[in-house]
């Protein structure tokens, strides 16, 4: 049998191999109770680099790009309660991905300070675009969100009503005005949010 | 297309209104219906646009609105309304209150409420309370108690038939200028609670009278004001039998 010529197809949850010191797990399998699986549908591949030998499963089509504890994600927020507000993750740092993910952002992780006091309507809005870390996950299905740093928060959004740009329906961005409020530039309605601190490139490229 | 105060207008016609020779800025105050695209770009002065069907009326010195025939409700802080409680949570009532969604009252928001102390309502009670948070993209918050925490005439409704109406109605019925709850009461004694969201409940010491008192209010949905004493007669005479 030939195992460099025919490639292994392999499907979720297929077991490939025992798992022993020399044997690592790489995308597309997890280990369990000794044994390595497969959490994808596509080909098995190894890769061998100085005794240790990466077992991974390479799909055809797009990678689902999934985040990880602490990475910053650009999210929509869809839905706003008293307690929470509900979004969607667009965006992993730079990567725009190509399905939303669910987010939920609670009360307790809008700020750092005083959070019992907390009013969710004064800092987000429906449709709001804001930056936000990603924290261990509470719900099943749904990453938890948390903007409780200064460069976190909202980056664009637009204020209720009709606030466009002549005759196209297209909604005016806000402008901030502090941490904690947004103008818009043609109605001059100021609306409350929690603003984030978006730091030029030239600026951080200066700092370091 | 210009709407003029006092006439019908229809949404689409914009807001002309005689500009007086006073030398200070006029600050004009948009209510229901009107709605302004200030266009920051543009040269020329925005004007109001109309956005519901209906009468323009306005409020002196500078308030403009549309009285439009109005069925469903938008919670709008400060209203006193009447609600059907739907489901009890661990904290709070889910209520109905004929809005886009149901409104949340907590548990803590009645007279003499403690975390151990709950409030005896159950699914399907009809509650009088007063939204004390109302925003466009935000479920409607109620209580039972006002600011110095007394019940006043807030709280559950007992017996009674509650029934839905316009909420032109129910204003008109609350109105100063409308003698029909006054003359009502000249022919009977009865309990009425007005909610602003299209809900009113009728109490009295007869199933029969609370009935025909019902049908009296609706009927006065329809009668001007100058003739709120001939329904009241027809009240009268329904209720005794006595031509």
């Amino acid at each position: 049998m030939d195992n460099k010529t025919d490639p292994i197809v392999c499907f979720p949850g297929d077991r490939l191999c025992t798992s022993n010191e020399n044997t690592i797990p790489g995308n597309g399998t997890y280990e369990r109770l000794g044994y390595i699986y497969s959490s994808l549908a596509g080909i098995v591949e190894t890769k061998t680099e100085d005794k240790n030998t990466i077992i991974s499963v390479v799909t055809s089509g797009n990678k689902t790009n999934l985040p990880i504890v602490g990475d910053v994600v650009t999210a929509r927020v869809e839905i706003v309660n008293q307690r929470f507000a509900k979004c969607s993750v667009i965006c992993i740092g730079d990567m725009l991905l190509n399905r939303p993910l669910r987010g939920i952002l609670r009360k307790e992780d809008v700020r750092a300070t005083d959070i019992d006091r907390v009013e969710m309507y004064k800092n987000y809005r429906p449709n709001d675009i804001i930056l936000a870390k990603i924290i261990p996950q509470i719900e099943i299905h749904t990453y938890s969100l948390s903007t409780a740093e200064n460069e976190l928060g909202v980056v664009i959004a637009s204020a209720r009503g009709l606030a466009t740009s002549s005759n196209t329906y297209i909604p005016v961005p806000m402008v901030p005005i502090s941490w904690s409020e947004m103008q818009c530039p043609n109605t001059l309605v100021k609306e409350p949010r929690k603003v984030a601190k978006i730091m030029s490139e030239n600026a951080l490229a200066k700092q370091q | 297309m210009a709407a003029c105060v006092g006439n019908s207008c229809i949404p689409g016609e914009t807001l002309q209104e005689e500009r007086q020779e006073s030398s200070d800025i006029r600050k004009v105050v948009l209510g229901d219906g009107l709605r302004c695209n200030i266009v920051a770009s543009s040269e020329e002065h925005s004007l109001p646009v109309i956005t519901k069907n209906g009468i323009l009326r306005r409020r002196k010195p500078n308030i403009y609105y549309v009285d439009s025939y109005q069925k469903r409700y938008i919670p709008s802080k400060n209203d006193s309304v009447i609600g059907i409680v739907t489901t009890k949570t661990l904290d709070f009532f889910w209520v109905d209150i004929n809005a886009s969604e149901p409104a949340a009252l907590s548990y803590l928001a009645f007279e003499g409420a403690t975390k151990k102390n709950r409030p005896e309502i159950n699914v399907g009670d009809l509650v009088f309370c007063k939204v004390v948070l109302a925003h466009p993209d935000l479920e409607p918050e109620l209580v039972c108690v006002d600011s110095t925490g007394k019940k006043g005439n807030l709280g559950q409704l007992n017996d009674g038939i509650m029934f839905s109406c316009s909420i032109n109605l129910v204003r008109k019925v609350l109105n100063e200028k409308c003698r029909l709850l006054h003359l009502l009461s000249k022919e009977t004694p009865f309990e009425l609670v007005a909610g602003i969201n299209g809900r009113i409940w009728v109490n009295s010491n007869s199933l029969r009278k609370t009935i025909l008192l019902r049908d009296t209010i609706l009927k006065a949905e329809h009668t001007p004001y100058e003739e709120m004493s001939n329904i009241v007669n027809d009240f009268a005479t329904e209720l005794t039998g006595i031509p």
